[in-house]
């Protein structure tokens, strides 16, 4: 055993580095993500946001962090135990394995040995994998929500049930148009698809897909358009009720984690990834070249992150309804006509770049149901909002 | 520095000959599953906690009898781990009185299952199983549960009316399966030729071309390195030449099945009057 161990060893520490990197940073980007969006949310309010522990309020998270460690352990009579707890932790335990096949830095494709920036590189299936598995991230909110056997927190766990059965179809569909013209599933050969000028990126030809892409796993995060499992208004807490403390966190955490990800997989697919014009490919490239590909990538991470966090500011939640519209009626017609276009430039051989001509899609999609929204205003004989409007006369 | 310290000549031949038990104790270790399976199954499902507890310390048992039987390496053993757990995941699937325990011991079984062929390189039917059934199946199913759910057990949710049948079912079932298994074919590494009209997933030679390349013990490193285990490339291959058929009447059996679930969906229409 002992003697394998160390024939592996050289294959082996690769991956227990970059596994290690994970566990440190996760949490470490959790807590303070949770500070910047409260100074983002300051900001956008005209406030200051916290300010009073450290030099900007800098030390605001730790101090958030050793309170929640400390906090009393809360468990109601009435939750089923053994569910009660399991169900925070596996959040967490999907939200963080789906990193697995994700690259946080330039991995290059010949695959030497030392340290890669990925756990697992290589992998045939890469983007398949990452959507598998964060299929299951549905499982911690709807165990959690059933075992706290609370009629708010049922209600969440349905919600939940219901939305991501709903957007992890666009998501898988819209990038299929990438993953068929690049012709693998496996990321790092998508981002090296994405190298030499800007229009290579895949954003310049897919527009749409990357629209369908990030609001399909913004809606898997929970963030706030989609927030229904927890919306505060309605549901109290929705599926998180019932917990506090600790368990309370790895929820939160698993969610902030799911940010990252998502994050990370648009500057991945979409954005060209750790590629900018001028910087050579990572294969064989000195360790300066690797450390501003790394930045390269964190600042185009960094970018979405904060078009998330402002998006909460920005748009009100979904009605059920509606939320349930937008993937249906919206988001897969997009995707399905993205990939027949896909398909028709694949099969008659025409340049990849026509495809930009997609990007109208939307604008054609919202003055569309604008039109038929407002039509169906004005055929009807009440106003949506039940007002009766002057003059309008019953045809009953 | 070689990046991969795996000798050449192990790649190739990927043998299912890990376990090595004989004739007998595959009988002993089928009957002594069908006992657990008995118990476990009893009226009212458990009925009792004292049969409980045995069925599960025969499972256990016989889970410990299969785990000696395997090579002391580490990937049998991560491998015979998960097993176990599918195993235990179907067991409480079938025996749990509350409808969304079951439903959560499906989606262990479901997930151990998955672990297998991770551990088979079978990388993409693991994903593909995972998004499928774990990730859409199951959910649906711990949707529609939470929607009906009641207080009351009904008699029908938790009487079994003949155990001893399903038991013996599962037993045969169970004996069927450990026969098979007990003698492996050998899978064959291919040589992913993308100018043959077929793929080499069917035995024998393509029509109009000669036998397709085996790997031979004689060859040389190098040559021997050009046959890779089957990959997601040759599997998508293989399923849109050799199986083209099939996976166009799945489609339309899909596109049926939208249809109808359109039309089922749809409102009445209301009466003008």
């Amino acid at each position: 055993m002992i003697s394998r161990f160390i024939e592996y060893w050289p294959v082996l520490w690769p991956a227990l580095a970059a596994i290690a990197v994970i566990l440190a940073v996760v949490p470490f980007l959790g807590l303070y993500m949770t500070f910047i969006e409260r100074k983002v949310a300051a900001y956008v309010q005209d406030r200051v946001g916290p300010n009073r522990v450290g030099p900007f309020g800098l030390f605001q998270a730790v101090a958030d962090g050793i309170k929640i460690f400390l906090k009393e352990q809360l468990i109601p009579d009435h939750v089923y135990t053994a569910l009660y707890f399991i169900a925070p932790s596996f959040s967490l335990i999907t939200a963080m394995f789906a990193l697995v096949v994700m690259p946080f830095g330039p991995v290059a494709t010949d695959y030497k040995s030392g340290f890669r920036f990925m756990v697992a590189p290589g992998i045939d299936i890469g983007i398949l994998m990452m959507l598998a598995i964060s299929s299951l991230s549905a499982y911690g909110i709807i165990v959690g929500g059933w075992a706290s056997n609370n009629k708010y927190s049922i209600y969440g766990a349905i919600r939940s049930c219901a939305q991501f059965i709903s957007y992890e179809i666009p998501l898988g569909m819209s990038i299929l148009g990438v993953i068929a013209i690049t012709g693998s599933l496996n990321i790092e050969q998508i981002v090296k698809a994405q190298s030499g000028s800007l229009l290579d990126w895949n954003v310049f030809w897919q527009p749409v897909a990357m629209l369908v892409f990030f609001t399909s796993a913004l809606a898997e995060t929970n963030r706030l358009p989609f927030d229904l499992p927890e919306c505060e208004q309605e549901l109290v807490g929705g599926f998180h009720t019932e917990y506090s403390g600790i368990k309370f966190v790895l929820f939160f955490l698993a969610e902030y984690t799911h940010i990252v990800t998502v994050s990370f997989l648009t500057a991945l697919l979409f954005l060209g990834g750790w590629h900018f014009p001028g910087l050579p490919d990572p294969s064989g490239a000195s360790t300066l070249v690797l450390a501003l590909g790394l930045l390269v990538l964190l600042a185009k991470v960094s970018l979405v992150v904060m078009v998330i966090i402002l998006l909460r500011w920005a748009l009100p939640r979904f009605r059920f309804d509606q939320l349930m519209g937008l993937a249906w009626k919206g988001l897969i017609p997009l995707a399905l006509v993205n990939l027949v276009g896909v398909a028709i430039v694949l099969t008659l051989g025409l340049p990849k770049h026509l495809l930009i001509a997609t990007a109208v899609l939307p604008i054609l999609a919202a003055y569309y149901s604008a039109a038929k929204f407002n039509a169906s205003l004005e055929s009807d004989n009440t106003l949506r909002n039940g007002i009766q409007p002057q003059g309008a006369v019953s045809y009953e | 520095m070689n990046p991969l310290p795996i000798d050449p000549k192990n790649l190739p031949l990927v043998n299912g000959d890990e376990f090595q038990g004989n004739l007998s104790q595959i009988l002993l270790l089928v009957i002594l599953l069908g006992t657990a399976a008995y118990l476990l199954l009893q009226h009212g499902l458990v009925k009792s906690k004292m049969m409980a507890i045995a069925g599960a310390a025969l499972f256990g048992f016989a889970a410990l009898m299969a785990f000696m039987s395997i090579p002391m390496q580490l990937e049998p053993i991560v491998r015979m781990c998960f097993s176990i757990l599918a195993v235990a995941g179907a067991v409480a699937f079938v025996t749990a009185r509350e409808s969304v325990h079951a439903a959560l011991g499906f989606a262990t079984a479901v997930l151990s299952a998955c672990g297998v062929m991770f551990m088979q390189s079978a990388y993409f039917i693991a994903a593909a199983t995972m998004i499928v059934y774990a990730g859409a199946t199951i959910i649906i199913f711990l949707f529609v549960l939470m929607f009906a759910q009641k207080s009351q057990l009904q008699w029908y949710d938790v009487e079994l009316k003949n155990p001893l049948i399903a038991a013996g079912v599962a037993t045969c079932l169970l004996f069927a399966i450990a026969w098979s298994v007990s003698e492996p074919g050998e899978i064959l590494p291919v040589k992913l030729d993308l100018t043959r009209p077929y793929s080499l997933s069917v035995p024998g030679p393509a029509p109009g071309e000669g036998m397709p390349p085996v790997p031979d013990p004689t060859m040389s490193p190098s040559q021997l390195a050009e046959f890779t285990p089957a990959k997601t490339s040759g599997l998508g291959r293989s399923m849109f030449t050799d199986y083209l058929l099939a996976i166009e009447l799945a489609g339309t059996i899909l596109l049926v099945a939208t249809l109808g679930a359109i039309v089922l969906a749809q409102k009445p229409e209301r009466d003008p009057s």
